[in-house]
């Protein structure tokens, strides 16, 4: 799904039962133009910076993650903890893209054994 | 394969068979009392934590990086047990040992199994162990003391104060034994006139120097005779794993965390009406104990030769509430 077809698609969801999530409402708790904001729901605009989306997600109690990632983003965060180690965890991310969700729910720690 | 979660170090053997599988932890429990006379079981008070000495490497010394393994904090005195936990009934022989010293027969540590004496404990026969076994049905609670004041179980054997911790090595049974003994389990259900009595009895089936244990009081605790005999065991297969001791001021600049605080004194447990434990589960024969770890003085007999002030919290008890506990509730937790 597109970025802006899923955000509109939550905030309607949200608004059907609660009016403070209106585009005009939305877009003041975040700290943007209402009509900013309806151009990303439409696609006719990019989506916004890191910090504005993770407003966003905080404000429709979505994971930032999950929209960083459909913003086609990857968190300062995530970049800093690549960047620390990055040939292990690029191996790690392909060795792990494959596998089913089951396979990766749970990070296995061999405990090492040294010389004694 | 040994892996640590929720503190408990779990030993699998995947290559091996697909049940191959138990895990351990390190229980918090009182110090009985040094003077000599058999206590019961004391409770498990929780486990111990445990970290990867990687994760804290660079506040370690080089030489603990060098072994690897794992870590856990004990105050000076305090008491700890290994509790065996058996995910099912695949067995597996455990050797294990204090400072280097073989914990069942004090002889220096060695990887190998050995049947004449027997060097290892058979889990999960063998529910938990509390010290070194000293004679038959007899052990002396692990009590930890720091290397260099000549308590520890390897500075009265060796005169060296170098290893401290844990060592632990565990081998499990050969798959088709396994199978054989599971299918000759399965007939026995089957066809044997007695099917209640084989599930309820046991079927013979950066710091200086870290911390290290030594011979506290004396406890009725049996190691059991191997009931399947040294062919039994897959010595193709085996996972070990060096489980260092941190005082509790090392712990916390270790990891940044305070150690759990202290047990209550045998004498206050004792004194609030809470149980102590007696184990009735196996017929299996007991080891006979070992002359060496025998010889050992223990930590009171220590403290008094070397002149020093009296062991503290050392006061004789007298439970009043004693559990019997067996083969199919091995369960040794007070209810607080």
């Amino acid at each position: 799904m597109e970025f802006g077809s899923y955000i509109r698609a939550t905030r309607e969801r949200l608004r059907a039962g609660d009016r403070r999530y209106s585009v005009r409402q939305v877009a003041q708790r975040i700290g943007v133009e209402p009509a900013y904001l309806s151009k990303i729901e439409r696609g006719e605009q990019s989506p916004p910076s890191e910090a504005t989306i993770r407003r966003l997600a905080e404000d429709l109690s979505l994971d930032a993650d999950v929209l960083l990632a459909l913003a086609g983003k990857v968190s300062a965060e995530m970049q800093a903890i690549i960047r620390q180690r990055p040939e292990l965890f690029a191996q790690l991310l392909r060795e792990l893209r494959d596998l089913p969700d089951h396979a990766i729910l749970q990070l296995v720690r061999v405990v090492r054994d040294g010389d004694w | 394969m040994i892996t640590l979660k929720n503190d408990q170090l779990t030993f699998s053997f995947p290559e091996v068979h697909a049940e191959a599988v138990f895990s351990l932890e390190f229980e918090r429990t009182l110090r009985i009392p040094d003077d000599n006379r058999a206590h019961f079981l004391p409770p498990g008070l929780g486990s111990f934590p445990l970290a990867h000495v990687d994760d804290h490497a660079a506040r370690l010394p080089p030489s603990w990086r060098a072994h690897g393994g794992v870590f856990l904090p004990m105050y000076q005195a305090e008491a700890l047990w290994i509790n065996f936990n058996d995910f099912g009934e695949y067995p597996f022989a455990v050797k294990i040992a204090a400072g280097k010293i073989d914990a069942v027969t004090g002889d220096p540590w060695s990887t190998k199994l050995s049947d004449d004496p027997q060097n290892y404990v058979v889990v999960p026969e063998q529910p938990w162990l509390d010290g070194f076994c000293v004679s038959k049905g007899m052990i002396r609670q692990f009590v930890a003391m720091p290397l260099g004041a000549g308590f520890t179980a390897e500075e009265q054997l060796t005169g060296a104060a170098e290893h401290g911790g844990l060592q632990i090595i565990a081998y499990p049974m050969k798959a088709e034994v396994y199978e054989a003994m599971r299918k000759a389990r399965a007939e026995e259900v089957l066809f044997g006139p007695d099917f209640a009595m084989c599930c309820e009895a046991p079927c013979p089936s950066p710091p200086q120097k870290e911390m290290g244990l030594a011979p506290g009081g004396l406890m009725r605790q049996s190691i059991y005779d191997d009931p399947y005999g040294l062919d039994a065991w897959d010595l193709k297969h085996a996972s070990r794993c060096f489980v260092h001791i941190l005082n509790s001021l090392q712990y916390a600049a270790a990891t940044g965390h305070n150690p759990p605080t202290r047990p209550p004194s045998a004498a206050d447990y004792t004194r609030a009406g809470l149980p102590w434990f007696a184990y009735y589960g196996a017929e299996s024969a007991a080891l006979e104990g070992s002359a060496k770890l025998a010889g050992m003085d223990s930590v009171a007999a220590k403290t008094i030769k070397q002149g020093l002030p009296p062991l503290p919290e050392n006061e004789p008890v007298t439970p009043k509430v004693v559990i019997p506990i067996g083969t199919g509730d091995r369960v040794r937790e007070a209810e607080f």
